[in-house]
């Protein structure tokens, strides 16, 4: 959206002094983000993941994967704040270190889905035909497939590489995203400045990217939520069931199965995982709804 | 007024105000007025005038966030907004009814006809009612679903439900606004009707002073939320007392016009006379027997034949469904005809505007100096046509694939076709998408509805940017941001607008962006579908003096679709009138308007309501009641002479 900004310059000389330009992009999502509480708490959690995440090594002095045998099954205490597993290693450095694996991989997961599912999904509404017919019969088969059974299945016969993982999780998800935006660009495909558009004899890609998707963005940031979010859940899912992170790597579903089994004697070693699981889901939800309203809804408001 | 029963409505001092940011923002301040009953009383006034806010509250509504901050409103000697839930319900259709502005929206489009009817209460059974609306067959149409129904239909089965539980006090929120001229004819005729048989009183509101005119028996114009004017009809439009009242009256396009109506401040009216299109004026489009079918079942446009020359503009007029708005797609490559063959000539550009334009793929530059003549080898269809182009042309060719012409000299020497490379002569047979650039660029379409032509997320700036540097008329970014400005600056607007967001836009902005968007591609045809429809009279009057002064400056080819017979009659050099896809007659506006040959064009004439009282009614003694097609293999026209020619037909009495 830089056009807001390389348009305010150019302004010939003789026309009169400019009008008060208006609030860019960045002020515009700050300005929202500041307004809505529940965007600003969920930002920070986020915020405090990532940097968490990626400080990790600055701070805690254990190694995540290397264990002290002799002080494992610990409680809490002031050496090791949430105690150490069966095999001695530090809880709380394996958490901190457990949100790498969990963001990284989301992260990309998620982008890619909804980058294929808003791009196919806007294509099959503005193409339309057979290739919006088959498109949909191919996602309905992928639908109505169970979202870990096929998880599973690709994991089996693929490996458990994170590319294996971030590529099931894409063909699982996609199908949903692309039903929703679908649905959104359905309403804005009718519309006359895609008419005009197709009159210019624009490319399917640019009438996607210049009319249609800036109009569905809120869509598209809620779906980003929403499968965020989900997807997270389904990575631990995976990790839990021993078909996602291979030991000794820190992750947080990895965490909850490998100490349930002794989790009346250090039940910090599976609570504090699944703290942090569930902080970052929450997050990433009151984050993505407050960012879709600052890029999407509002704007639409402030104008009117 | 004295000698008249007393009011059935009566709004005494009636204030209204929302709340915005903390703030009272009054849309409707010290209202007054009162409708006995068997009268109609209109409010007009332009959008945003509180008339439609007003009227509303008549059924005890009021806008979400809005309130009442002061007066009254008293409908059949009760205080409406003093009503407890339940008498309001029946206040609502009982005493009062609305007929809304959309009635396909209106309708549950689940529902058949015959239970929603039934289901709006009342004794009287649905099969007469549907008879009291002039409706045919009405058992069988009660069985039907609304999308079954045209929407004149749609909107008889409205006024059907509205006068279902008797009311005494009927509410019409712009009842004909979107339907075309004959239609519009048939209801405001009915609901007349309706009106003597049952005794209404009825509030019409309004934005068509013709409407009214013909209608109401009081008139109160509102402007900002206050009463300008309210008089008894003849009197207010023989004789307007406020200033806002006569700018208003004078803004309205009359069939009688001979040109475009210059209104001043003081509501004074001054007739433009048309631009003289030169006769030798060079064809920029050309359609031969054109046929665009829907589907294999329905054909939409069947043998039309035209052509508009540069600096003219040629109006496309006929009743919804006649075809006009399918001929403006084909054109625009939107839609594929059957049959045919559209071509695009391409003359010339206009020196000033084509100054620093690139060309984009367009190859071909002829003669190189901007008055040098290469005669090139006459050939394809066009050459006939032996039309001194643009002698300001510059030289540059919008030429690509396309056959293209050279820049005639300022000699006047005519100008040929040059180059005409195989298979692409300036064919608008095929979609946009296969069309070569320049002769996308070439035709360009404004849309009807403002509101939906412009992309809600990208400043209008961006939306006239986008087509210089697509067709690449500007070169660098730079330019393209200069040229859109000079281009909003050339509509009229603000150049600071390009800024702004279509929402921040009034309809009348919106559409002259509309038009500078269409313009970016330095166009020589330019389609305008309806794009005055839906628009203010006074904003319309200003958008037709923008097209009307773009064509003399930029001679254009201009395509004016349109249903409303007096814009027709102000803007157009000729006229064509298409009916169910057929064209029935076509000629100088001058001509036909003065002496229409068809009975299909007197219809629409008589059609057409004038903001006097009375005069559309002589006006339909005219037409001919019943008539029959003619044309066969002896002869499809009757030529008239001078360009005016009419389809022939005979009367069906014999």
């Amino acid at each position: 959206m830089s056009f807001l900004k390389a348009s305010a310059g150019v302004a010939p000389a003789a026309v009169p002094p400019p009008a008060p330009v208006r609030p860019g992009f960045a002020a515009r999502t700050w300005r929202t983000v500041r307004s809505s509480r529940p965007a600003a708490i969920g930002l920070a959690i986020v915020a405090v993941h990532v940097v968490v995440a990626l400080l990790a090594p600055l701070l805690t002095p254990y190694h995540p994967t290397t264990g002290d045998a002799s002080h494992a099954l610990l409680g809490p205490s002031a050496d090791h704040w949430a105690g150490t597993d069966q095999y001695g290693r530090d809880v709380l450095t394996r958490v901190l270190y457990g949100g790498r694996y969990a963001l990284g991989v989301s992260v990309t997961a998620t982008v890619l889905t909804i980058a294929l599912g808003a791009v196919l999904g806007c294509a099959a509404a503005l193409r339309g035909g057979w290739l919006d017919d088959l498109l949909m019969r191919v996602l309905d088969a992928v639908l109505s497939l169970p979202a870990i059974l096929v998880l599973l299945v690709i994991v089996t016969a693929l490996g458990t590489g994170s590319s294996v993982i971030v590529l099931a999780i894409a063909v699982v998800c996609v199908p949903q995203v692309v039903r929703v935006v679908r649905g959104a660009a359905l309403a804005v495909v009718p519309q006359d400045y895609v008419t005009a558009a197709r009159a210019r004899g624009e490319s399917t890609w640019a009438i996607l990217r210049r009319e249609v998707l800036p109009n569905i963005t809120d869509v598209v940031c809620v779906e980003f939520a929403m499968r965020a979010s989900w997807v997270v859940l389904l990575i631990s899912s995976l990790s839990f069931l021993g078909f996602g992170a291979d030991p000794p790597t820190p992750d947080w579903g990895l965490m909850v199965s490998e100490n349930r089994t002794a989790i009346t004697v250090v039940p910090m070693a599976s609570l504090a995982p699944i703290i942090a699981l569930a902080t970052m889901v929450v997050g990433l939800n009151l984050a993505a709804d407050g960012l879709s309203k600052a890029w999407g809804v509002d704007r639409i408001r402030e104008g009117a | 007024m004295t000698s008249l029963p007393a009011p059935i409505v009566s709004v005494d001092e009636l204030s209204v105000a929302y709340r915005s940011g903390g703030r009272e923002v009054p849309v409707v301040h010290e209202v007054s007025l009162a409708v006995s009953p068997g009268r109609t009383l209109a409010l007009v006034g332009e959008s945003g005038s509180g008339k439609s806010t007003v009227a509303a509250t008549l059924l005890g509504h009021l806008r979400h966030g809005s309130r009442i901050t002061g007066g009254r409103v008293a409908v059949d000697g009760r205080d409406v907004f003093a009503l407890s839930a339940r008498e309001l319900r029946r206040l609502r259709g009982g005493t009062v009814a609305m007929v809304a502005q959309n009635a396909g929206h209106a309708l549950t489009p689940s529902m058949r006809i015959g239970r929603q009817i039934a289901e709006a209460g009342g004794e009287v059974p649905v099969t007469e009612l549907l008879e009291q609306v002039r409706l045919p067959r009405p058992r069988e149409l009660a069985r039907r679903y609304p999308h079954e129904l045209s929407g004149g239909q749609q909107q008889r089965v409205a006024i059907a439900m509205a006068i279902a539980a008797r009311p005494k006090v009927l509410v019409l929120d712009e009842p004909t606004t979107g339907l075309d001229v004959i239609t519009q004819r048939g209801v405001l005729d009915l609901i007349g009707a309706l009106r003597e048989e049952l005794g209404l009183a009825a509030v019409l509101v309004s934005h068509d002073l013709g409407v009214v005119a013909h209608m109401a028996d009081e008139v109160c114009v509102m402007h900002a939320g206050r009463v300008v004017e309210a008089a008894p009809t003849r009197r207010l439009f023989t004789a307007p007392a406020a200033p806002y009242t006569r700018r208003l009256l004078s803004s309205v396009p009359r069939v009688t016009d001979a040109g475009l109506a210059l209104v001043g401040e003081d509501g004074t009216r001054e007739i433009r006379p048309r631009a003289e299109v030169p006769a030798d004026a060079a064809e920029a489009v050309s359609v031969r027997h054109v046929t665009i079918d829907y589907g294999t079942a329905s054909r939409a446009v069947d043998g039309v034949s035209f052509s508009v020359r540069r600096g003219e503009v040629l109006a496309l007029v006929g009743e919804s469904g006649s075809g006009k708005s399918t001929i403006a797609w084909a054109l625009a490559g939107l839609r594929v005809p059957s049959g045919g063959r559209m071509r695009a000539v391409a003359g010339g550009l206009r020196g000033g505007a084509a100054g620093g334009s690139a060309g984009g793929s367009a190859g071909a530059v002829a003669g190189g100096s901007s008055d040098g003549s290469s005669g090139g080898a006459s050939g394809g269809p066009s050459a006939d046509l032996s039309g001194a182009a643009s002698d300001r042309s510059a030289g540059l060719s919008p030429g690509g694939s396309a056959g293209a012409w050279s820049g005639a000299s300022s000699g006047g020497r005519s100008g040929a076709p040059s180059g005409a490379s195989p298979g692409g002569d300036g064919d608008l047979g095929v979609p946009a998408r296969r069309r070569p650039l320049a002769l996308r660029r070439t035709v360009q379409l404004v849309f009807q509805n403002a509101d939906t032509s412009l992309n809600p997320r990208r400043s209008v700036g961006d939306a006239v940017r986008r087509p210089l540097r697509f067709f690449g008329t500007a070169g660098s970014r730079g330019e393209a941001a200069s040229r859109a400005r000079q281009l909003i600056a050339d509509v009229r607007l603000d150049p600071d607008f390009a800024d702004r967001l279509p929402a921040q836009l009034s309809g009348g902005q919106r559409q002259r962006i509309g038009i500078a968007r269409a313009l970016a591609g330095e166009p020589e045809v330019l389609i305008a579908d309806e794009i005055t429809t839906g628009l203010d009279v006074s904003v319309q009057a200003e958008v037709l003096r923008l097209l009307d002064d773009l064509r003399r400056e930029r001679e254009l080819a201009c395509l004016f679709i349109s249903h409303d017979l007096a814009v027709v009659r102000g803007i157009a050099d000729r006229v064509v009138v298409l009916r169910h896809g057929v064209v029935v007659e076509e000629g100088p506006t001058d001509v036909v308007f003065a002496d229409p040959g068809h009975p299909y064009t007197r219809e629409l004439m008589a059609a057409a309501l004038e903001p006097e009282p009375g005069v559309g009614a002589e006006r339909a003694a005219v037409a001919v009641e019943g008539w029959e097609d003619a044309a066969g293999p002896g002869g499809v026209w009757v030529e008239l002479g001078g360009g005016h020619r009419v389809r022939r037909w005979r009367s069906a009495d014999g």
